[in-house]
């Protein structure tokens, strides 16, 4: 139901991990690892929200689109689906379901502005081609119910509304993940709640106990959002480029002849593009801050 | 089948488990067409055909918005959205629906046309009952229809859903908890006859309030055959002040006052007072007069509460679903057309006029099958062609229907009768099969006629109707 999480196709599409973290054969044959395709996934979150902030959404309109573009991702391979244009047609989708449709040429012209790779490039054609297309392969289930709506509320409950920055942040950074494909999204948003108490020190045990959510889950859930700042440590552009680099079939064949030209440099034209979607991974963990770290920090809350 | 064996086989795969019918409707979103599913012949589904989008602008907002709607929606009273199909190839769209044979306005009119005579009591609660259930339904699930009118209330036919109600269009429909933007910004909302006094004036910020708003005037209208209020629309751009409708609603209802409805004072159209309306006077005669009810008759209570000006006292759904009116003799019940207990005479209500030579242009052409592909649903048909193509001869007697309909028009303005016995003999005939009922439609001109008026139909999904009507 349109409103109801628990009636909604939301609800019953939820998936597993194992079922979210399966590479598809297509993707594996060109050598695209379950860490490759994590990374790709998480360099065009940071695209859509990028662009999203060029043509001026609102970051709802960024969670469906990030969501959808997960969603495709179970389905359907990233051989079949390219990402680069995958991205900003789930954009593009998602602003007609969140009603604040933005118009395919301006999404052409920003792309073209903030990307100098021409691997980046497309028409607008193509994208009203892939709306179709991913309209299809999302079975037309187009509802994502997000943590934003009972946020405000939560956070004013929990006495956390001094921290109110640092939680919608977390909840950003979240999709960045694949959490709103297996968890239900209060879930999601308690859970970033409960990182933020940790965090700031804050002893609000008995006001999670009085919510009668699962707690088990808060906290799994929490821990998992930690161990992605861990792992986010490691990410580099190298990193990304090269996952990305796999999925031009014909540079990875040449690639393995003689290992010519090396990366692409697609993330290189990006450099900093990160910074605009919050990202709270400086406040969690300053002492780490370190050059190759993928994309900027932005810090929202210290 | 319209199409010859040769074009079938070009038709892309998911199209060809269907034998299309005919055209049944057409308005600005597309065209609307009869098909019955190969595998199970005694099913009829409606297509809508969503027109090619314009440069550049891909799957219009409305549709992706009727999409997500209706694929959350399941209930009893509200239409069943069956399957999605998208041809790539001409980047076209097609939503296919259970088909209802009937929708209230042509109940309506029939009766007022042709059965002179009043719907009875036991048709017109079951039908006012399930119409708020499924409302009822949409509204705790924060949904709002915003186009609620006859023409969107669908019946079914034979079979085994007889007589059940069906809440379509659900194009301007939208959710209403965490809107983006507000809902007023959303264009112009509910054809003006059926429009809530809180939209006529101007509110920014409107709740479902309206639908029952709607609901009220459909109600009076089942009862007295004709519309409540029918005032004449202003046309202009963006969302001009209705002077007239509002003139018709005061009339019958009285002025509304701020004792009675305290926000009116804040409503733009009423603060601005640029047409005086505060200052009419107006002689009520009462409602209860216009519907020929008495005041203490509980149908009138249950109107009245529906027409309430202030929407904050307006009864909700779920609240008039708990009138005392339904819980009087004679009983709701499932099949609004029959009753359970014979005595009454059961009315045979015309089949829907189907324009059988109009091509289901765009996919009628070639095209290889991999060009297009139909996602299957929950509930939704088989893919499977269990009974293999059946082409129907196609009509020989009626050639060119499109050119046909434009040769009509002038003649169209001469004839004033609505002629449609011998649509309703066709009806009572019951078990016709669907492919023959252009066949045994009646002289053409009045189905040319039907098909006509009906081309005005806007932003309708999956039915013909027609913006205002003018009787």
């Amino acid at each position: 139901m349109a409103t109801n999480f628990w009636t909604s196709t939301h609800y019953k599409e939820l998936l597993d991990q194992e079922e979210v973290d399966a590479v598809h054969n297509l993707d594996k044959q060109r050598g695209i690892t379950l860490e490759d395709f994590k990374l790709i996934k998480l360099h065009m979150t940071n695209y859509i929200a990028r662009l999203a902030q060029n043509v001026k959404v609102r970051q709802r309109v960024v969670a469906t689109a990030v969501t959808y573009m997960r969603r495709v991702y179970t389905r359907r391979s990233m051989t079949e689906f390219d990402p680069r244009l995958l991205a900003p047609s789930c954009l593009y989708l998602a602003s007609k379901s969140e009603e604040s449709t933005v118009q395919a040429r301006l999404l052409v012209f920003y792309i073209k502005k903030i990307y100098s790779d021409e691997k980046y490039r497309c028409e607008i054609k193509e994208i009203l081609e892939m709306e179709m297309k991913i309209l299809e392969a999302l079975n037309y289930y187009l509802i994502v119910f997000h943590p934003y709506h009972a946020l405000p509320q939560l956070v004013h409950d929990a006495g956390m509304s001094d921290a109110t920055q640092l939680i919608w942040g977390l909840v950003n950074d979240t999709y960045k993940m694949d959490l709103i494909l297996i968890h239900p999204p209060h879930l999601i948003g308690l859970a970033c709640i409960y990182v933020a108490s940790v965090l700031k020190e804050k002893d609000n045990t008995a006001w999670f106990e009085d919510l009668r959510a699962d707690m088990n889950m808060v906290k799994n859930i929490a821990m998992e959002i930690l161990d992605f700042y861990d792992a986010h440590k490691m990410i580099t552009d190298e990193r990304v480029n090269a996952a990305m680099h796999k999925l031009t079939a014909e540079e990875a064949l040449a690639e393995l002849g003689g290992g010519v030209d090396g990366f692409g440099g697609i993330v290189k034209s990006c450099g900093g593009g990160d910074s605009e979607w919050s990202w709270v991974l400086l406040t969690m963990c300053p002492r780490n801050k370190g050059p190759q770290q993928y994309g900027q920090c932005l810090v929202q809350e210290v | 089948m319209m199409s010859n064996r040769g074009n079938n086989m070009n038709r892309p795969e998911w199209l060809q488990q269907y034998d299309l019918i005919g055209k049944i409707g057409e308005g600005t979103y597309g065209l609307v067409f009869l098909a019955k599913i190969k595998s199970n012949r005694s099913k009829s589904i409606a297509i809508k055909k969503f027109k090619q989008s314009k440069d550049g602008d891909g799957v219009s907002p409305t549709a992706i918005r009727e999409i997500m709607l209706l694929r959350e929606i399941s209930h009893e009273n509200v239409v069943k959205l069956v399957n999605v199909h998208i041809n790539h190839m001409d980047m076209s769209l097609y939503l296919a629906f259970d088909y209802a044979e009937h929708d209230l306005y042509e109940i309506i009119r029939h009766h007022r046309d042709k059965v002179n005579q009043a719907i009875n009591q036991y048709t017109v609660k079951s039908i006012l009952w399930q119409l708020l259930n499924g409302l009822n339904y949409l509204h705790s699930n924060w949904i709002m229809h915003r186009d609620l009118k006859p023409s969107n209330i669908l019946v079914m036919g034979d079979g085994e859903e007889q007589g059940v109600v069906k809440i379509a269009d659900f194009g301007l429909a939208r959710i209403y908890q965490a809107p983006l933007k507000p809902l007023s910004d959303n264009g112009v909302v509910v054809t003006i006859w059926y429009r809530a006094p809180e939209l006529l004036l101007g509110a920014k910020h409107y709740t479902s309030a309206v639908d029952m708003w709607a609901v009220g005037c459909i109600f009076a209208e089942l009862l007295t055959l004709k519309p409540l209020f029918q005032g004449q629309e202003v046309k202009a751009t963006p969302n001009p002040f209705q002077l007239d409708q509002l003139d018709k609603i005061f009339k019958v209802l009285g002025h509304p006052t701020v004792d009675k409805w305290a926000t009116l004072a804040h409503l733009p159209h009423w603060q601005s007072d640029h047409q005086h309306i505060q200052g009419h006077k107006y002689d009520s005669p009462g409602l209860y007069s216009v519907v020929h009810l008495s005041p203490k008759n509980p149908a009138y209570d249950l109107l009245s509460k529906m027409l309430e000006y202030d929407p904050r006292k307006r009864l909700t759904a779920a609240q008039a679903l708990e009138h005392e009116y339904f819980r009087m003799e004679p009983l709701p019940g499932r099949n609004a057309l029959v009753p359970p207990q014979p005595g009454e005479k059961i009315v045979n209500y015309p089949t829907r006029p189907v324009d059988t030579n109009t091509d289901f242009e765009g996919t009628a052409s070639i095209q290889p099958a991999q060009q297009a592909s139909g996602n299957q649903m929950s509930g939704g048909m088989g893919g499977t062609h269990l009974m293999g193509t059946r082409n129907v001869p196609r009509p020989v007697h009626m050639v060119g229907g499109m050119q046909r309909i434009q040769q009509q028009q002038q003649q169209q303005q001469n004839m004033a009768a609505y002629g449609l016995a011998s649509q309703a003999a066709a009806a009572a005939a019951g078990n016709i099969p669907m492919q023959q009922r252009g066949v045994a439609a009646p002289p053409h001109q009045q189905q040319q006629q039907q098909q006509l008026r009906r081309k005005d139909g806007m932003g309708m999904p999956g039915y013909p109707q027609q913006k205002s009507r003018r009787f």
